[in-house]
């Protein structure tokens, strides 16, 4: 009799864990290259051992289960900032960073240079080329990055002559559901899953690729979440009601 | 619940954007100056069922697990380098780069700033200077009786002393350049400091090593477009109401759970 109660109780969990993601997506809505994640749920049927052979069976019940969240990897809108340092990616492909914690992979292009002229992130993490980090002399101007992710330079002085600096490293994934989030705009490819190159991607320089967390899908999610929050609350009340009455009426003694 | 903390982050990260985008505003007619843009990460995450962890002895595995994240963080403010439009003033001492170089000036303490914004003025002892009077390196003092003040591209300044009909070479204006100039320290004033980001300085001359050329009678105008700015505060704004939205939902979730108790 007291089933209800759990069936209510895992459905309030599943949505406080919703509620959680969906704050996430709001509150990155504006950080460049974020990929918005989705709940995915799964009954569960409880109880896993039974037996139909009695007059009146075990009945199954079932539960809410929150079985994973999985990422979103759609583009976001790609947004021109008129910096030459910063490139979008058109197409699966990641940039590829180096952290302190080992290799991981980024959507936002949004690069740096640091005191040694190397090209690196917001954090400081070196952004690869396909041998090595890529690096910028004191004295390079007018930076173009091209579609393959070439970055050439054009030298110092007045000779206008050009050079080329490297070739950002792009990398897809077979299965790219298979990466987790690390933090700090960055994916982290688990053992098993292998970056391949992706020479189908292009890069856009002077723009950025915004989130692509859709304001309004995460605003009807969240009522969407506060309404069944609050009818399965409804619910756990009534069944709440019901033993109170049978208590209240069974234990009334006749005088 | 977690949403609460998160939908926070996401407002203070709306502010300090709010913030960011303001002062691009109110620097929008401030020579020299180089806007500025917030930096936004997405913070850790709690992985509650970590992806390929396996479900059965034959190998199954999670193709995708429970990550929960916490949130936004702000992770900087990097300052956009490029190039402001010129526009014309006539001014003999207004100067503008084109190029990459900064001019270097010369504190009051007697440690070097950098600086885009060339109009410059001349003090009691004929010396060029800074609006606010410090001297432009190397210091030029320009003789009481000269006209025709000439800054050439190369940074040559000359002028014609009375009494002669052939222009006397003063001094040599130098720029400066910074492997990285986004990572110099504002100290306000349109003035930057060394710091270790930036790299040390390498003086030049102008119009060599792409530290640009300068353009006398002309101003560097900010590079700060307003209709960027004002689309990015109503997507701050709107991102900003949102997460307050966040708070509210979860408050009213919160309000449903304690009045189950009667």
């Amino acid at each position: 009799m007291e089933n209800a109660l759990l069936v209510g109780l895992s459905r309030q969990m599943v949505l406080g864990r919703q509620l959680d993601v969906v704050a996430n997506n709001i509150a990155n809505l504006n950080t460049t290259g974020f990929k918005s994640d989705n709940s995915m749920f799964e009954q569960f049927l409880m109880p896993v051992a039974r037996e139909n052979r009695f007059k009146t069976p075990d009945r199954q019940m079932g539960f809410v289960n929150d079985r994973g969240t999985w990422h979103d990897f759609r583009g976001g809108s790609v947004q021109p900032t008129g910096n030459p340092l910063d490139v979008a990616i058109d197409g699966k492909a990641f940039l590829v960073v180096q952290t302190p914690a080992g290799e991981r992979y980024t959507r936002n292009g949004a690069m740096q240079i640091n005191a040694q002229g190397q090209l690196v992130t917001a954090d400081g993490s070196q952004v690869m080329g396909e041998s090595g980090p890529i690096v910028l002399q004191p004295t390079d101007r007018d930076v173009a990055i091209s579609a393959d992710g070439m970055v050439t330079v054009t030298e110092s002085g007045n000779t206008k002559t050009e050079s080329q600096r490297g070739k950002l490293r792009l990398v897809s994934f077979d299965a790219p559901q298979q990466l987790q989030k690390d933090g700090a705009n960055n994916f982290l490819a688990p053992a098993g899953v292998t970056a391949v190159p992706d020479p189908k991607s292009r890069l856009i320089q002077g723009a950025t690729e915004k989130s692509n967390v859709n304001g309004v899908v995460e605003m009807t999610r969240l009522i969407e979440i506060t309404r069944a929050y609050s009818q399965v609350g409804l619910l756990l009340q009534q069944q709440s009601d019901l033993h109170k009455n049978a208590i209240q009426q069974l234990a009334e003694v006749p005088s | 619940m977690r949403a609460l903390q998160t939908a926070a982050t996401g407002m203070m990260a709306q502010e300090l954007n709010v913030q960011v985008i303001a002062n691009n505003i109110a620097n929008m007619r401030t020579t020299g100056y180089k806007r500025q843009r917030a930096e936004f990460q997405d913070m850790l995450y709690e992985h509650v069922r970590r992806i390929g962890t396996q479900t059965s002895d034959q190998g199954n595995i999670l193709p995708v697990g429970v990550d929960l994240g916490s949130g936004v963080k702000t992770v900087g403010t990097p300052r956009i380098m490029t190039q402001g439009t010129l526009s014309q003033t006539g001014g003999d001492l207004d100067v503008a780069i084109r190029g990459e170089g900064f001019f270097k000036i010369q504190l009051p303490d007697g440690t070097f700033a950098y600086t885009r914004d060339g109009s410059f003025q001349m003090d009691a002892q004929g010396r060029i200077v800074t609006v606010q009077g410090n001297v432009v390196q190397p210091g030029i003092t320009i003789p009481q009786n000269s006209t025709s003040l000439t800054i050439n591209s190369e940074g040559q300044v000359s002028v014609i002393v009375a009494g002669s009909s052939t222009p006397t070479v003063l001094g040599q204006l130098n720029l400066t350049r910074f492997i990285n100039k986004a990572g110099l320290l504002p100290i306000g004033d349109n003035m930057f400091t060394e710091t270790p980001a930036s790299g040390a300085p390498q003086d030049g001359l102008p119009n060599s090593n792409g530290a640009g050329d300068l353009q006398q009678g002309n101003l560097e105008q900010a590079n700060v477009e307003a209709v960027t700015e004002i689309s990015d505060l109503i997507a701050a704004q709107r991102a900003y109401e949102m997460n307050s939205k966040v708070i509210s939902a979860t408050d009213q979730m919160l309000q449903t759970t304690s009045g189950l108790y009667r």
